[in-house]
């Protein structure tokens, strides 16, 4: 038997015992219960993770916001109850409202629910948009008459994509007691990741077109484009310069058509183009005094659902003058060194068959006038040949100079004895002026200089007329000095340089040059004479003298592998001088 | 009758030679003159009157076709035939040629003066 002192104690500790217990029941309990909440809160975030990707995933290629909305709105059944999920959008002209029925609900529920949107629409955008056009679709359970419940739960969520509101997106049911904020917080993070995707790719498609806009705008080929129906969609500066485009806007493709109305069918063209699914490339369009390389070529787009089809056309208007120009200007070259090669060829062959065949070699005066015509002849065939070799080795870098110590003075006074003959047969006077100073001995390829001074005399000769005066000068530059200066000071006959060259930076030099009274040189000219491609010989030259104009050119090259430099100084009707410079 | 033919070109030896040759081949039959540039050709055609001229197409100065443009204008150089000189490879440029009633071609660098003969004779008639 238990003491009975004993009996309050055991039931204390019996009491003890069984609230404990109860206690530790209750605390696993509450553990159990929170542990359970916590499954259920990680099952759910997971859940939540798992659609997020998802919804991502789907929306991050695509742009469209409805496409986006309509993800959104097919997989939210998967975790949210409801009766209709809806979301209305904002468009420039009119509001797009779609509702996907989980259930059927009646018409007044829906009228109910959009009329519901179309407020907090308004209200967000402080602006009444009763009056504006509503686009309805309806997808999913039938509507139905005769169950008359009204919305009892409801969820509105502002649609927000770069900072500007865009659209609400609802869900409601005819349960109520729904939705509490607390728990649509997944339906906020949804919305708001598909948000920022599309403001991100909305960012970097503006990027995207701002650089292929820059790229458009810095082109120098004329860039435009249309689409299937040839309406211009871009067309760059350039292309607008090419038509001579001054209006506001984006030209019309009428703008195109009728600007090379006659040189180019440009709408045939994009037509061919785009129906037969080929590049076309039009050579030489000429347009406005230009030439033109045109082509034209479909454009296919190649992203997305669309990849591969034709969406429209891209006429490109390269100006190729130049290169036309240039080839032009070869072109005239060689047809003219071909003709002055074959002309003394032809009269050669001529004099040939004249001597054998008549009587001429009967009559002595007669043939010895064909003697000389064929030494006159040939002369000037070889010396074409030897200006033609000599340009070459100057193009292929392979002009040497042979130098040694000469007298420059002398080899001057020398040539100009050799051309007095010919100035005094044409009544032109000649003179030498050797100034104080100039050394004995230069250091110089004595038969290249002579070939500078029979070029420099021939020419002088050519273009003074009767009775003016051809004169030689030669004298020392000093470094910081300008040669005109120097010229002037032992009061040689000088036109200025017209090249503006700085004489004064040249090292100290000896100066040869030769002034002549002719017609002048027009600036432009003077540009070209040393361009073997560009003399303007033909135009200009005297009939007994011409020539390919490769003497100046050669000329350059000369004084060039001696270290000099070349001047020309021109005045129309009153002369020139050509100089050049031989560094001590 | 005597026969005037003008040779206007630049080519002193060419003109010559083809001077020779007519006077030789046409045995007495042409007085053949010459001109140095398109210039002074136009004051000698004007001057000369000739029934025939030789024309180089490639002068200094006055080219072969202005010259024909200027000297077609003209009362006295309206149907006078004329012969031109000139190199296979402009052949192409002279479509201009037969608007400005060229009767003739000679290939500068390739000519026979028994062929030249024969076409100053045909035109001559």
């Amino acid at each position: 038997m238990v003491p009975r002192e004993l009996l309050p104690i055991i039931v204390v500790l019996i009491t003890l015992y069984l609230v404990v217990i109860a206690f530790s029941y209750w605390g696993v309990h509450r553990i159990k219960r929170g542990v359970y909440a916590k499954d259920t809160e990680i099952k759910r975030r997971l859940y939540e993770l798992a659609i997020l990707k998802e919804i991502a995933d789907r929306t991050v290629y695509s742009l469209n916001i409805k496409k986006i909305l309509d993800v959104i709105v097919g997989s939210l059944n998967q975790f949210l109850e409801y009766s209709v999920v809806s979301y209305m959008l904002l468009e420039p002209s009119k509001v797009v409202f779609k509702a996907d029925l989980e259930r059927s609900v009646s018409i007044s529920f829906i009228k109910d629910i959009r009329t519901r949107m179309l407020g907090s629409l308004s209200a967000l955008l402080g602006r009444d948009l009763s009056a504006v056009e509503v686009e309805e679709t309806i997808t999913g359970a039938i509507m139905m008459g005769v169950t008359e419940e009204p919305v009892r739960s409801y969820f509105n969520i502002p649609l927000v994509i770069g900072d500007q509101l865009v659209g609400v997106l609802t869900v409601s049911h005819t349960k109520a007691g729904l939705y509490k904020e607390s728990e649509m917080e997944i339906l906020y993070k949804i919305v708001n990741q598909a948000s920022q995707a599309v403001s991100k790719l909305e960012d970097v498609v503006k990027t995207e077109q701002g650089k292929i806009a820059a790229m458009l705008e810095s082109m120098l080929e004329g860039v435009v484009m249309t689409d299937l129906d040839y309406r211009v969609i871009a067309a760059n500066p350039a292309a607008e310069a090419v038509i001579g485009y001054k209006g506001e806007g984006v030209p019309t493709i009428f703008n195109f058509i009728d600007a090379f109305n006659e040189s180019l069918d440009i709408r045939s063209k994009l037509e061919e183009a785009i129906k037969l699914d080929k590049v076309l490339t039009i050579n030489e369009v000429i347009f406005n005094n230009k030439y033109y390389q045109v082509v034209v070529s479909p454009v296919k787009s190649n992203i997305g659902l669309t990849r591969g089809q034709t969406l429209g056309g891209v006429i490109i208007l390269h100006d190729v003058t130049h290169e036309k120009e240039a080839e032009k200007m070869r072109n005239d070259f060689t047809s003219m060194i071909v003709h002055e090669l074959r002309s003394p060829l032809g009269n050669i062959k001529k004099i040939g068959e004249m001597m054998r065949s008549s009587k001429i070699l009967e009559d002595k005066q007669a043939s010895s006038e064909y003697v000389s015509m064929l030494y006159e002849s040939s002369s000037s065939m070889l010396d074409l040949v030897n200006d033609l070799l000599d340009v070459a080795k100057l193009e292929a870098g392979k002009f040497s100079v042979e130098k040694s110590s000469v007298d420059i003075k002398e080899i001057l006074s020398e040539r100009m004895k050799f051309f007095e003959a010919t100035a005094r047969d044409a009544g032109i006077n000649m003179n030498l002026i050797v100034a104080e100073g100039v050394p004995n001995s230069v250091s110089v390829d004595a038969k290249r200089i002579t070939q500078v001074l029979n070029n420099l005399f021939s020419n002088a000769l050519i273009y003074t007329l009767k009775g003016g005066t051809v004169t030689a000068i030669c004298f020392l530059h000093k470094k910081g000095q300008t040669i005109s200066d120097e010229a002037l000071a032992v009061s040689a006959p000088w036109v200025s340089d017209s090249m503006s060259l700085d004489t004064t930076i040249l090292p100290d030099s000896v100066v040869v040059a030769v002034t002549d009274t002719g017609e002048g040189i027009t600036s432009e000219n003077i540009e070209k004479l040393f361009n073997k491609f560009t003399q303007f010989a033909s135009s200009t030259r005297d009939s007994e003298h011409k020539g390919t104009g490769l003497g100046l050119v050669i000329v350059k090259g000369i004084i060039d592998a001696h270290g000099g430099v070349v001047g020309v100084g021109s005045k129309l009707k009153s002369g020139s001088t050509f100089y050049f410079t031989i560094p001590l | 009758m005597i026969k005037k033919i003008l040779i206007i070109d630049d080519d002193k030896i060419f003109s010559k030679i083809l001077r020779d040759g007519l006077i030789a081949g046409g045995e007495g039959k042409y007085e053949v003159i010459a001109a140095f540039d398109g210039e002074e050709g136009f004051d000698v055609a004007i001057r000369e009157k000739p029934d025939l001229i030789m024309l180089d197409m490639m002068m200094p100065k006055v080219t072969g076709i202005e010259f024909l443009r200027r000297y077609r204008k003209e009362e006295s150089g309206k149907d006078t035939p004329v012969i031109v000189e000139t190199q296979l490879s402009d052949l192409e440029k002279m479509s201009e040629g037969v608007e400005l009633g060229v009767r003739g071609y000679i290939i500068k660098s390739d000519y026979s003066l028994d062929t030249i003969l024969r076409q100053v004779e045909d035109i001559l008639k």
